[in-house]
């Protein structure tokens, strides 16, 4: 196992330096750094102020070939300062990074924890209830429910629960963040809600797939046939070894909880790490969407790695190596 | 399990109810003397020597003050004293320079700060003194904060040479850098045109001397933006984004009426009171920055803004000012509506439902709210290149008359229409409204829509029915721009299609914005669309535009049609540093005419801001210009809470047939299962 997974460290290494690659073609050489200080200091700037700029922020260096010091290039800069997690400042306002993303997570983990801690459990819960009613009206309605929830786009359900639930009933404010405890369960219960019936009906099918799949198999006919009732039957035999689909699905998120929902946070106005993404591409801070492509590529890897080693832990037969 | 299904539903129920209220503010809050307003972007920087655009300036004018202010009601424009004692006069120098003399107030005081013990342990706080006038020129020419004002400033005798000497000084010696700033700028040496004297005798003087090496009466209102106001170098030193310290461009130290209380800038920023400012300290100054004006302008009265009971009431009247970030239009419209913000823009979508033909919509005056509107002092056009052998100088009378053709075939008026709800005006010449020189009754004879005219005027420039005689085919011109969005487009295509009413093949070249920067730069653009936004009331802002010293090609100035005309320089140099009376008038119109016949520019709008206020919002005057205005407004926090409990009762119904549905799907089901078991 321990060969395994330094194996796939291996790999994950040198993903993640194809992706530093890939980041410093797209952003240094693609798109100049000039582009980035026009944005950063407004339509008015002289040349001067932009030339400044650029010393400023380490922009003028020579690109990859430095013939004097060859490790005073801006892509060598690059690569050693996100190996070294030191992110630098932001290109629109000269904040620093890692302090931007400090003050993201816990906006971000306030919304997709709870999405997560309650999305789950409905989840499994309505796929067990409908794969325990199958063939009834309940799973067909259940189905045709599923699908359509599915062919929806998220942001119907942002703007239609904005308007709904935020504009015409006026049970929650339609967007907005406040960390202070007394009002903050009213500004997530509306991204919460959205976020949970945007997911949940791909996630009800899949699992109702998986369960069914499982109650068709032999031992389930010899737990029938040893007397056991239909609701112990789900629960002890057949929900255990329906855990193994429903774990690649649930391991994978959960570095991705950390990175927020880009949708719900931009729509919501929730200053989480998701919103900083969009705010990024916005406002051309390059410094900025580096650093979170590069730590999306972190986290992927992350998540794949997680996901092996769980496998072996609830799947006997699964063994790494 | 029938316990634990119960408490849940308690929870359930509770949670609703507690969570089930649109407010998104503490209760607490429900009849605070607090101001709402939201922003649509976050402050890049409050630093006050390098912010420069609106939304740094919304925050940074009520927290930092600066030696001139603007008169909240009088229009025309009218400079006041703000931290200084009178607004000072230009001393003619025999050398051709001018002196002015800025006598700042004493006993105004920054906010408490823990920065201030740098200078003297213990300290909290410290008076303003001249030098930390000074000290904000030096930080303009430190290459190092990167002003984008230096060039206007330069012309404060020796200013730049001392940003040459200190960039000389860390470059020489790299461990100059390490030194404390104000020991660097100490030893860079004095900046000639920079004097300052401070006593302490029975007749206190807090007095900055700033020279400049010729006459330029607009620094006066370069006093009156925040690139002047005075910082203290404790903070800058203090404030190093070191060890857990926030960055100086993220903390500001100032001595406005306002300070900081909150900067989370991409969810909340919160301002307070500031006990410490001086209008709060000495109340018996009745400063004028400090104090309600007695005089308006045409509507102040009618509007209750020169009210008996406001005038030379000591300001400001809110306690606090919440400002929420809020990125989309249509949530800040409709927290608008249900009366959580106390000012809010029309968002497009819902332009009609807001306004008609110019007014209010009976339905947004029943709710006692008010329109504002105010036309921005701004220029948007559609510029030649006039270095361009097609379209411009070079061409001579052939080119010029492709421009009046050009000219004529855009109609405005539709423009604004199609594009902006009609919130605009059609714009005779460079200078919009509300600028000496601006003349209401004054139409362009090229800026109406006269295709027949424009289609002879073609011929006569030779190309008859708008076919280039060297091709054959319809004469390309092409359009450049940096703006590749869906908007920009649109807006293009609809000029392009009035050009081709001519038979003019005028093709739109996209580019990311740095290609088309660059394009400019070296003068290979032919026709382009952009805008120009007022840094002061005063006609040169916009005539400048057009001087041939600011050519783009010539010095990289933002003259971006490199027009370049001696008839035209002569004029601007005898308007620019004249006061504003007939003589002046007369040039800027003789100015007009030369615009009107050469075509440089298609003058296009200028743009109309549509702000609507809440009724328990008073004392509001739009201004056009990003000034302190925060200080002025109040607010009836009874009235406010009272509409927002009326407006805002939650339909709670939907939410128990819901449940009852859910239960009725359910409940039958089970029902089923359980009869077909057994």
């Amino acid at each position: 196992m321990l060969a395994y997974l330094l194996r796939r460290a291996a790999w994950g290494a040198a993903t993640v330096l194809g992706v530093l690659l890939f980041l410093f073609a797209l952003f240094f050489l693609y798109a100049t750094p000039q582009d980035i200080a026009r944005r950063a200091l407004g339509e008015k700037a002289p040349p001067e102020a932009i030339q400044q700029w650029l010393v400023n922020h380490g922009y003028d260096k020579p690109a990859v070939w430095n013939p004097e010091h060859p490790l005073d290039t801006r892509l060598a800069e690059h690569v050693r300062r996100m190996l070294l997690f030191e992110f630098g400042r932001s290109d629109a306002d000269d904040v620093p990074i890692a302090q931007r993303l400090r003050d993201g997570v816990g906006p971000s983990l306030s919304v997709t924890v709870p999405l997560f801690a309650l999305g789950l459990p409905l989840a499994l819960s309505l796929a067990l209830l409908v794969a325990f009613f199958r063939e009834t009206y309940i799973d067909r309605a259940g189905v045709v429910l599923c699908v359509l929830a599915m062919s929806v786009s998220v942001l119907v359900y942002i703007l239609g629960g904005q308007f709904l639930l935020g504009k015409l009933l006026r049970w929650f404010p339609i967007s907005g963040f406040d960390p202070d405890p007394s009002v903050l369960l009213r500004f997530l219960a509306l991204p919460v809600l959205v976020g949970l019936f945007a997911h949940v009906g791909a996630d009800v099918r899949f699992y109702r797939a998986v369960f069914l799949e499982e109650s068709g198999r032999d031992y389930v006919r010899t737990a029938r046939a040893k007397g056991a009732g239909d609701a112990r039957v789900m629960a002890r035999h057949v929900l255990p070894n329906a855990l193994i689909p429903v774990l690649t699905n649930v391991v994978v998120e959960i570095p991705f909880l950390f990175t927020g929902s880009i949708l719900l946070e931009s729509f919501f106005g929730i200053p989480g790490l998701g919103s900083i993404t969009v705010d990024a591409i916005q406002s051309n801070d390059f410094a900025t969407l580096r650093v979170m492509v590069y730590l999306g590529a972190l986290l992927f890897i992350a998540g794949q790695m997680l996901t092996d080693v769980a496998y072996t832990i609830v799947d006997p037969r699964v063994r790494l190596g | 399990m029938n316990g634990a299904l119960r408490a849940a539903a308690l929870v359930a129920c509770i949670a609703f109810g507690v969570a089930c209220t649109n407010d998104p503010y503490p209760s607490a809050d429900a009849r605070a003397r607090v101001l709402y307003v939201p922003y649509s972007e976050a402050p890049k920087t409050l630093d006050p020597q390098v912010a420069y655009s609106v939304y740094d300036h919304e925050v940074l004018s009520n927290v930092y003050e600066t030696p001139l202010e603007y008169h909240y009601l009088k229009r025309p424009y009218e400079l006041i004293p703000g931290l200084v004692t009178e607004v000072p006069e230009p001393r003619a120098l025999g050398d051709g320079r001018v002196v002015y003399t800025f006598q700042l107030r004493r006993g105004v005081h920054f906010a408490s700060d823990p920065c201030f013990a740098i200078g003297e342990a213990g300290r909290t706080q410290r008076e303003l003194v001249a030098s930390d006038l000074a000290f904000a020129f030096q930080r303009i020419a430190d290459p190092k904060v990167g002003s984008p004002v230096l060039a206007t400033f330069s012309k404060i005798v020796g200013l730049a040479e001392f940003g040459k000497r200190l960039a000389k000084l860390r470059e020489d010696d790299p461990s100059f850098s390490s030194l404390r700033i104000d020991e660097q700028y100490q030893r860079a040496g004095p900046i000639e045109g920079l004097n300052w004297k401070v006593t302490d005798s029975w007749k206190a003087t807090n007095q900055l001397e700033i020279t400049l090496d010729a006459p330029y009466p607009q620094i006066l209102y370069w006093f009156a933006m925040p690139f002047t106001a005075p910082v203290p170098w404790e903070a800058v030193v203090y404030y190093d984004g070191e060890g857990g310290r926030d960055g100086f461009a993220e903390h500001a130290v100032g001595t406005g009426p306002f300070r900081i209380a909150r900067y989370q800038k991409r969810s909340r920023i919160v301002l307070e009171r500031n006990p410490d400012w001086y209008g709060a300290e000495h109340p018996e100054w009745r400063a004028p920055a400090a104090t309600y004006p007695s005089e308006g302008s045409a509507g102040d009265a009618e509007a209750g803004r020169v009210a008996p009971g406001l005038v030379g009431r000591a300001l400001p009247f809110v306690d606090r000012v919440e400002m929420r970030f809020e990125k989309e239009s249509i949530p800040v419209f409709t927290k608008f509506l249900q009366g959580y913000y106390d000012r809010s823009r029309i968002p497009k979508e819902s332009f009609d439902k807001a306004a008609s033909g110019g007014a209010l919509s009976p339905e947004m005056a029943s709710l006692g709210v008010q329109l504002e509107r105010t036309v921005t002092l701004g220029t948007y056009y559609i510029g030649f290149n006039m270095v361009d052998p097609v379209v411009g100088s070079a061409g001579g009378e052939r080119s010029r008359k492709l421009r009046q053709a050009m000219s004529l075939a855009i109609d405005a008026d539709e423009f604004l229409r199609v594009f902006l709800n009609g919130r605009g005006i059609p714009a005779q010449s460079p200078l919009p409204p509300g600028l000496f020189g601006y003349e209401e009754r004054y139409r362009n004879p090229f800026r109406t829509v006269d295709l027949e005219r424009a289609r002879s005027l073609l011929a006569e420039a030779g190309y008859p029915k708008g076919v280039d005689p060297a091709t054959g085919r319809a004469l390309r011109i092409s359009f450049d721009t940096g703006d590749t969005s869906v908007q920009a487009r649109l807006r293009y295509q609809f000029l392009v299609e009035s050009w081709r009413r001519l038979g003019l093949d005028v093709e739109v070249a996209a580019t990311s914005y740095n290609q088309f920067q660059d394009k400019v730069r070296r003068g290979a653009h032919q026709l382009y669309f952009w805008g120009w936004v007022a840094d002061y009331p005063d006609p040169e802002n916009f005539l400048f535009l057009l001087s041939g010293a600011m050519s783009q090609t010539k010095g990289g100035g933002p003259n971006s049609s490199n027009f370049d005309d001696p008839r035209y320089d002569a004029l601007f140099d005898a308007m620019k540093d004249r006061p504003n009376d007939a003589t002046r008038l007369e040039t800027i119109g003789a100015m007009r005419a030369l615009l009107e016949v050469e075509r440089p520019w298609i003058e296009l709008f200028h743009p109309e801001d549509y702000a609507l206020t809440q009724g328990w919002l008073h004392n509001v005057k739009a201004t056009g210009l990003t000034v302190p205005v925060w200080k002025y407004y109040d607010v009836d926090a009874a009235t406010r809470a009272e509409r927002r409990v009326a407006w805002n009762q939650p339909v709670r119904w939907p939410a128990f047939a819901l449940a009852g549905l859910g239960l009725a799907l359910l409940v039958p089901g089970i029902a089923t299962y359980l009869r077909e078991r057994h």
